[in-house]
């Protein structure tokens, strides 16, 4: 369950040669670089890291790049102790994103600026897409924008970034959906086959496999293209819609982010974003992502460090939204949408 | 699905002195993964994706899944002999595993656990062969609602776990479903009773209260004791092979027990979502509730360390189904596994029964054939570990402490996890001391999540109507039926002993 965690070595694993970058400095050299996890072992950030630490590993030309998984609270633990660790460039970690929407709805338990980390760069964004069942009575986008029933989605806790993501997009297109919270990874998948629920906003490489098997439907993305099907800024009408669904989009264009702490000296940054860089187009390191079928779209640098801060830049409205989905009386609170629709949130009934 | 297609897939793994090496590698690392406290089935897949990234798609697979299905197999032995799960659902074979191990029968509870081990891995394969055409509408017959009366049904058996005194139970249980309420409530992301402390958000560490209950009051206690784990009296008296050969036997003495706890680990782990701790627990209830004479269990009767052990090797068979047919994990370490063989190239979803069945039947078979190796493999080992509960308390202690402090360390990576270990073990020393049954604490502390989660789930959906669902009324007779039966049956040993009540 919540067992099975680690400091390992991946370096004796995987017989790495070739060329090493140039440009780099000699800091490395014999030194242990600690990449931490936010999440368990398994799952895609761990899956991430895992492929890209053995390249760092070879670039930066340290001893060892050292995965350490440090779950909890979704991912506000990991990140929080990356966020303390010592800024000697020695440390590097990966987390969700979606904590932005925790800064924004003024978490206390994150306990540091976003803007202040050392962004290295993003391997992949995480193209977020709505979903719909097969056994479901709406089977359409069209269908979903006319429900005249609530229609219900499943998203993780109340809060999290999937519940978070799902509320916005709700509240930008104006659907009639209900929420029922509390479906973790791959619950909602099979709620969807059970027939308790019908739609879903997720990342769509998460239900690549469950789409392709016939058992659901894409009928929206964000943040990306999906080949065939339409993209939710075709359907935000105004510009508050349009402002809540780049939201959505840039966290999903974040997607699979790395950083060091604030204060790392910017030889140190410039030393782990270049290894970053090299790492990330090294065809090697391409064909392991290709059988991992996990995609490669990597940004560096100061781009990563714009999308957040951007993301960071919402306007009050749409920062009063997030507050309403994280805030702990969240359950309560039933939001209205703009044509009388109401987004219900499941609770709201006892 | 044929006969010959059954067959053939055998022959791919007998048959190939390559697989039968991965197989004798696989296992004792499975193994060996279990029976570190902390470590698990997860990382040891996780650890070992580089190693099989570049072997031929059905070779990795097999390592994998043998690797994966003798986890718990490695996990009962610390468990029997100091108290110590090596994994979450190894903390039930604790419960009569431990005192045997005081009684001088470490030997024989090992075997059992070894031959539960092997006989659950191998029924559960079996089960899963038989289930292949049933296995969708089955898996799709449990939603929120069956959950919910399925965790109450495991509640109930706190009644039965709670030793001499049903109040002292209740208070222990009820104590355990409280300390199941510290995280973020599910419903509403607010904090509760977590004292803006980030290591609680996610609930009491499961391995960390099993530890902290179980492990520490038992080194406590033979410190003041002094001597060793197996008390003086015992010594000699069930020593060695013999011990272990006996237990081994016990397994199938007890048939009936060993069938039935397969059956329901193999049913649980094919339904994802309880997971592999309710599993155990449910098995170990119903042993005791089965059992004609309730009252030795706690106390070293050897039906309670066979339940648990066949139950978490046979979940391990059924939550391998739905994950190659749904591409829907039955566990995390499922989660991983199915990562894992997309890397190899095996997509799991319903297109694998329809092109990919032979090596879902491989996959099954390395499954069943790894389980009985592991007992092969350690047959000889066990009454080793047997000895070592002969060893001096002052020798022990020390070294079961470091075990303890890491197991809980690892698992969440958390110091804090450390003051609540030392906290909840002073409590479990207390309990033990006063003798407070502690198996409540553990039940409610698992199940009580459960509980709430789908109970919020199955009543945002449907309303006070989720008790009417056609899966929830049978599981609603079925807790009708087990009241009944305990009623009677304490009211019958009333009358007969009008002063054991």
């Amino acid at each position: 369950m919540r067992s099975g965690i680690n400091v390992l070595v991946l370096g004796a694993a995987l017989a790495l040669g070739g060329p090493q970058s140039a440009g780099l400095s000699s800091f490395y050299e014999g030194k242990n670089v600690s990449y931490i996890v936010a999440t368990n072992a398994g799952g895609g950030y761990d899956a991430y890291a895992r492929l890209i630490g053995p390249y760092m590993e070879k670039h930066l030309r340290a001893d060892h790049v050292i995965i350490r998984n440090v779950p909890g609270a979704g991912h506000l633990v990991g990140a929080n102790t990356l966020a303390r660790s010592k800024p000697d460039g020695l440390t590097i970690g990966t987390f969700n994103a979606g904590l932005i929407y925790g800064q924004l709805a003024g978490n206390r338990s994150l306990r540091f600026d976003l803007r202040d980390l050392s962004w290295i760069g993003k391997a992949a964004g995480e193209v977020r897409a709505v979903i719909v069942s097969a056994r479901c009575h709406v089977t359409t986008l069209d269908d979903l924008l006319a429900a005249s029933e609530p229609v219900n989605f499943a998203s993780a806790g109340i809060g999290s970034a999937s519940y978070v993501d799902t509320l916005l997009l709700a509240e930008a297109l104006n659907l009639n959906i209900r929420i029922i919270p509390g479906y973790a990874g791959s619950a909602a998948e099979m709620a969807m086959l059970r027939g308790e629920i019908c739609g879903l906003v997720a990342s769509a490489s998460s239900v690549e496999n469950f789409v392709g098997a016939g058992n659901a439907s894409y009928v929206l993305t964000v943040g990306g293209r999906i080949e065939g099907v339409p993209s939710a800024f075709d359907y935000a009408t105004d510009e508050r819609a349009r402002q809540i669904v780049r939201l959505v989009s840039m966290m999903a264009e974040l997607g699979r982010v790395s950083a060091a702490p604030a204060g790392t000296p910017a030889a140190r940054l410039a030393d782990l974003r270049e290894a970053y860089r090299s790492s990330l187009e090294d065809p090697a390191l391409r064909a392991d992502a290709a059988r991992a079928r996990r995609p490669i779209d990597p940004a560096f640098g100061e781009e990563v460090r714009d999308l957040v801060v951007a993301a960071l830049d919402q306007s009050p409205e749409t920062i009063e939204i997030i507050k309403r989905a994280v805030a702990s009386d969240a359950g309560r609170a039933s939001l209205s949408g703009r044509n009388g629709h109401e987004v219900e949130l499941a609770s709201a009934t006892f | 699905m044929d006969m010959s297609g059954i067959f053939a897939a055998l022959l791919a793994v007998i048959g190939s002195p390559y697989h039968l090496l991965l197989l004798l590698i696989a296992v004792p690392t499975g193994m060996f993964f279990g029976a570190v406290p902390g470590l698990g089935g997860k990382l040891g897949i996780v650890l070992a994706i580089p190693f099989v990234f570049g072997m031929d798609p059905l070779a990795g697979a097999i390592f994998l899944v043998a690797m994966h299905a003798v986890v718990h197999t490695g996990g009962s032995i610390p468990s029997i002999v100091f108290g110590v799960p090596g994994t979450g659902p190894d903390a039930a074979t604790i419960v009569d595993g431990l005192p045997m191990t005081r009684n001088g029968e470490a030997g024989r509870a090992i075997g059992a656990a070894l031959g539960a081990s092997a006989v659950g891995g191998v029924i559960g394969g079996l089960f899963l062969l038989a289930i292949l055409p049933l296995l969708r509408p089955v898996v799709l017959a449990f939603g929120p609602s069956e959950f919910l009366l399925l965790a109450l049904f495991g509640i109930l058996f706190i009644a039965l776990l709670s030793g001499d005194s049903l109040i002292k139970g209740l208070i222990i249980g009820l104590f355990g479903l409280m300390m199941a309420c510290v995280n973020l409530d599910p419903q509403t992301g607010s904090q509760r009773y977590t004292f803006d402390q980030l290591f609680l958000w996610d609930g009491i560490d499961i391995i960390t209260a099993v530890l902290g209950i179980f492990a520490i009051p038992e080194m406590i206690a033979l410190g003041v004791a002094g001597g060793s784990i197996a008390g003086r009296r015992a010594q000699g008296s069930n020593y060695g092979l013999s011990g272990v050969i006996r237990g081994l036997g016990d397994v199938f003495r007890h048939w009936g027990l060993t069938l039935r706890t397969s059956l329901i680990g193999a049913f649980i782990g094919m339904v994802p979502g309880l997971g592999g701790d309710a599993a155990s627990w449910i098995c170990y209830g119903h042993a005791v509730q089965s059992s004609k004479t309730p009252e030795r269990f706690g106390k070293g009767a050897v039906e309670g360390v066979i339940a648990p052990e066949t139950a978490n090797n046979s979940k391990e068979g059924g939550s391998l189904l739905p994950t190659l047919f749904f591409g829907v994990p039955g566990s995390s370490g499922m989660a991983i596994l199915l990562g894992a063989f997309v890397m190899l190239g095996i997509t799991p979803g319903p297109e694998l029964a329809l092109e990919g069945m032979d090596v879902v039947l491989t996959l099954i078979w390395a499954l069943m054939i790894a389980n009985v190796l592991a007992v092969a493999l350690f047959f000889a080992l066990a009454p080793a570990f047997g000895y070592l509960s002969y060893v001096r308390g002052s020798l022990l202690i020390p070294f079961v402490f470091t075990l303890t402090y890491l197991g809980s360390y690892l698992s969440q990576r958390a110091w804090e996890n450390l003051v609540l270990l030392t906290a909840l073990g002073g409590l479990g020393y207390l309990m033990k001391k006063y003798d407070w049954p502690r198996p409540p604490f553990v039940i409610g502390l698992i199940l009580g999540p459960i509980m709430e989660d789908s109970f919020h789930k199955a009543w945002a959906l449907w309303g006070p109507a989720f008790l009417l669902r056609p899966g929830a009324l049978s599981m609603l007779a079925l807790i009708a039926v087990s009241l009944g039966v305990y009623i009677r049956q304490t009211r019958r040993s009333s009358t007969e002993f009008p002063h054991a009540a």
